[in-house]
């Protein structure tokens, strides 16, 4: 999981003072409104990285065509406890098989990680105070989950939960050992 | 009952250091405590009126020994001794400070338990049948599917923060005892003309303002794509459930605006995870998988059914009239001859419905140790359960139950009432309960009354969110708040789905709100009503079918003093 800052953003809107232009003129890395985007899909040349905003009350089937001219779509969450963009995300990558960049948008915060990384997001752009170590911290206190997920399909009972267990302490451990003798 | 594997308990630790981590942030303010609030209710933490409260799970209701003493423990050490049985055979603790949270936490997951949503829009605990696996009607013992959804249903990120919460009840016998069409999802065990095992699927169902019965959405679903088929309902609702008004949230407000349409979009849902997605079979349940968990659910060792001729005990002859009621009461069949499932009533003057003190968890520990291999059962109606006993045992454990406050005969009875903590310790609550049922138990102190007006099923609500059942109580009592003073609406004739109760349906409410002063009148109303009109043979709820509700409204209104002026008061009934 990667945490977008907006000084390092590769990718951005086109908004004018009543909201998002119309008609955007293409450029790279352009991250479009669904609505700008069936304004443009016609004429927008392909060799544009191209990104899509979609609200999280929109069917992501209805994108299907697209997602091969995509390369990241950001899913909303307007308040981080409507949960609607979690399932979006599932169904863009299991469904759709959307391999592009799937970004967190919105409120997002930190402990909405563990969640967001095992629905097939890679990237958040978290609110603005939210701490980036603690984030990081969120994303590593389980070694695995029951039920499977986007990233790891798998539930408990499919897979070698011994295996994974044990390497789950190992990596703790090399953590851990990185620490040793750096004193308090 | 389940045993956990190394990943169980390495699980609910590592939620434990998930939430300490969670509750350090917010004790020194990078966490502010509006956003803690969902992360805290998603392990059980609520903040009450006096102090947090803690739900903690009791996944399907079991408890061993060693739990409950645990309990008793925690009770007495960051509690103030006590703790409360809910209807969703939970536990909670009224008196645990927030910054003992973590400490409590990492003490449940040192005897395999954890509050993981209890609370929260999220799936909450799956409850069941308290005689699952024992009881003599069984068809399928529910509690391996139970464990099995739970595993499925913990962390679900996808399903963490839905529109509003989830509740799941199972049941595999003939008799619902586990309310299943009150549920979001409500599965009933069965096998089809081939003889294989699916479920029944319900769905919509839920109390709070809105009291709707669950419909069926699918008569047949094999067990081995029930996992899916939820997950197909469960995406369905995240995606339209309403999120604009809480009071329109649950499902069932989905289910019944949209109808066929929601049965098409599940339909069209299930069919595209097992056809289109990636390892969309993934959660088809494998036997194996089936077996593993079902292997913890075999008769405990030592379970010997008895050979012909079961002696009762042989010196209870001459038995006493309390032990006959106790064996009539609080005694149930087992599917084990010469074995017994007994009810520890948590229903006693002097004590809130549902309560024991920490002494009390203990000695119920003890009896289960020394009567039931260490098991013991939370029930949906808030009393505790040993499923072990020895027919040639009652005796000896009446005698100790008694002793140990336990043995009031009255299971299923007016005193056995479904009771909420209420306005006492609910933050939400518009009305105190526990008052009124201590008046209720106050009123019909004596046995032989209570022996006489037979079954009834009584249930107190302080407030709309139906956390007491009311709705489908034979006699409801729902506490409002009018102009910051508590009143009670009454309401007749609701069920819970069991045959005693026929279909389940929500209460009609008889009139205006009455005082709290004026509850124990009118429900002594009601039931003089029902003495007084009733055919032979024929138990409250029957008598109020045949009648209808007019006399009983008609007693209940007789009883009016302070809310004589009942036009007052219409809007409180409203």
């Amino acid at each position: 999981m990667q945490f977008i800052r907006t000084q390092h953003d590769l990718w951005h809107t086109r908004v004018g003072e009543d909201g998002p232009l119309a008609h955007p003129q293409p450029y790279g890395h352009a991250l479009l409104t669904l609505e700008q985007w069936h304004a443009v899909r016609d004429t927008w040349p392909t060799h544009f990285a191209t990104g899509v905003i979609l609200p999280n009350t929109a069917d992501v089937a209805q994108l299907a065509a697209d997602l091969p001219r995509l390369k990241l779509i950001a899913l909303e969450f307007p308040k981080w406890v409507d949960g609607r963009a979690y399932s979006q995300a599932r169904v863009l990558r299991t469904r759709h098989r959307f391999e592009g960049e799937v970004r967190a948008v919105g409120e997002v915060l930190v402990d909405m990680v563990p969640l967001l990384a095992r629905c097939g997001f890679d990237t958040a752009k978290l609110r603005a105070d939210q701490n980036l170590e603690s984030a990081q911290r969120a994303l590593d206190f389980f070694a695995g989950h029951y039920q499977g997920d986007a990233v790891q399909p798998q539930p408990a009972f499919a897979r070698d939960l011994g295996r994974e267990l044990a390497r789950h302490h190992a990596r703790r451990s090399e953590e851990a050992a990185q620490f040793a003798g750096h004193g308090i | 009952m389940y045993a956990y594997t190394d990943f169980d308990r390495q699980f609910v630790r590592a939620r434990a250091a998930q939430f300490r981590d969670q509750l350090d942030r917010n004790l020194k303010g990078e966490l502010g405590d509006e956003e803690f609030r969902p992360l805290r209710l998603q392990n059980g933490w609520y903040v009450q009126r006096h102090a947090p409260m803690l739900r903690v799970a009791v996944p399907y209701g079991e408890l061993n020994a060693t739990q409950l003493r645990q309990l008793a423990r925690i009770a007495r050490e960051h509690d103030q001794g006590y703790g409360h049985f809910t209807t969703r055979q939970n536990l909670q603790f009224n008196w645990i400070p927030l910054t003992q949270a973590a400490d409590v936490m990492d003490k449940l997951a040192a005897v395999d338990m954890h509050g993981i949503q209890t609370s929260g829009n999220c799936i909450r605990n799956i409850t069941t049948d308290a005689l699952a696996g024992i009881a003599a009607d069984e068809q399928i013992d529910p509690r391996p599917y139970c464990e099995v959804l739970r595993q499925w249903s913990t962390l679900h990120p996808e399903f963490a923060f839905l529109p509003r919460k989830f509740k799941i009840a199972v049941t595999g016998a003939t008799e619902d005892r586990a309310a299943i069409a009150w549920h979001d999802i409500g599965l009933r065990l069965l096998k089809n003309a081939a003889g294989e095992v699916g479920f029944k699927v319900l769905v919509g169902g839920g109390m709070g303002r809105t009291p709707v019965i669950a419909s069926e959405i699918s008569e047949f679903v094999p067990w081995q794509q029930i996992l899916v088929f939820i997950e197909a309902i469960v995406r369905v609702y995240n995606r339209f459930g309403r999120r604009d008004n809480a009071y329109k949230a649950r499902i069932k407000i989905l289910v019944r605006a949209e109808g066929q349409k929601f049965f098409d979009a599940v339909a069209a849902e299930f069919r595209q995870i097992l056809e289109d997605d990636v390892e969309g079979g993934a959660h088809l349940i494998p036997q194996a998988e089936f077996d593993r968990v079902a292997a913890s659910f075999v008769r405990p060792a030592g379970i010997k059914p008895a050979t012909l001729g079961i002696a009762p005990a042989g010196d209870d002859t001459d038995r006493p009239l309390a032990y006959t009621r106790w064996l009539e009461r609080n005694v149930h069949a087992h599917q084990v001859s010469g074995y017994r499932a007994v009810t520890l009533s948590l229903k006693r003057a002097g004590q809130p419905p549902g309560d024991v003190t920490a002494d009390q968890m203990d000695q119920a520990a003890a009896l289960s140790d020394n009567f039931s291999l260490g098991e013991l059962r939370v029930t949906h109606d808030q009393n505790l359960l040993l499923p072990w006993v020895r027919e040639t045992e009652l005796l000896a454990l009446w005698k100790a139950a008694k002793a140990a406050g336990f043995a009031t005969p009255n299971i299923g009875l007016i005193t056995d009432m479904i009771n909420c903590p209420g306005g006492d310790f609910c933050a939400l609550a518009n009305a105190r309960s526990i008052p009124v049922a201590a008046a209720i138990t106050e009123r019909f102190h004596d046995l032989d009354a209570v022996y006489d007006i037979g079954d009834i099923d009584l249930h107190i609500s302080g407030c709309i969110n139906s956390c007491g059942h009311h709705h489908s109580g034979h006699i409801g009592i729902l506490g409002v708040d009018k102009d910051g003073s508590e009143w009670y609406q009454v309401t007749l004739a609701g069920s819970d789905g069991s045959t005693l109760s026929g279909p389940a349906v929500a209460g009609k409410v008889i009139g205006p709100s009455f005082a709290a002063d004026e509850v124990p009148d009118v429900i002594e109303a009601l039931i003089d009503t029902y003495r007084a009109n009733r055919a032979s043979g024929e138990r409250f709820i029957d008598t109020v079918r045949r009648i209808g509700i007019a006399p009983f409204k008609a007693a209940a209104d007789a009883q009016r003093t302070s809310t004589a002026t009942a036009s007052t008061h219409q809007a409180v009934a409203a």
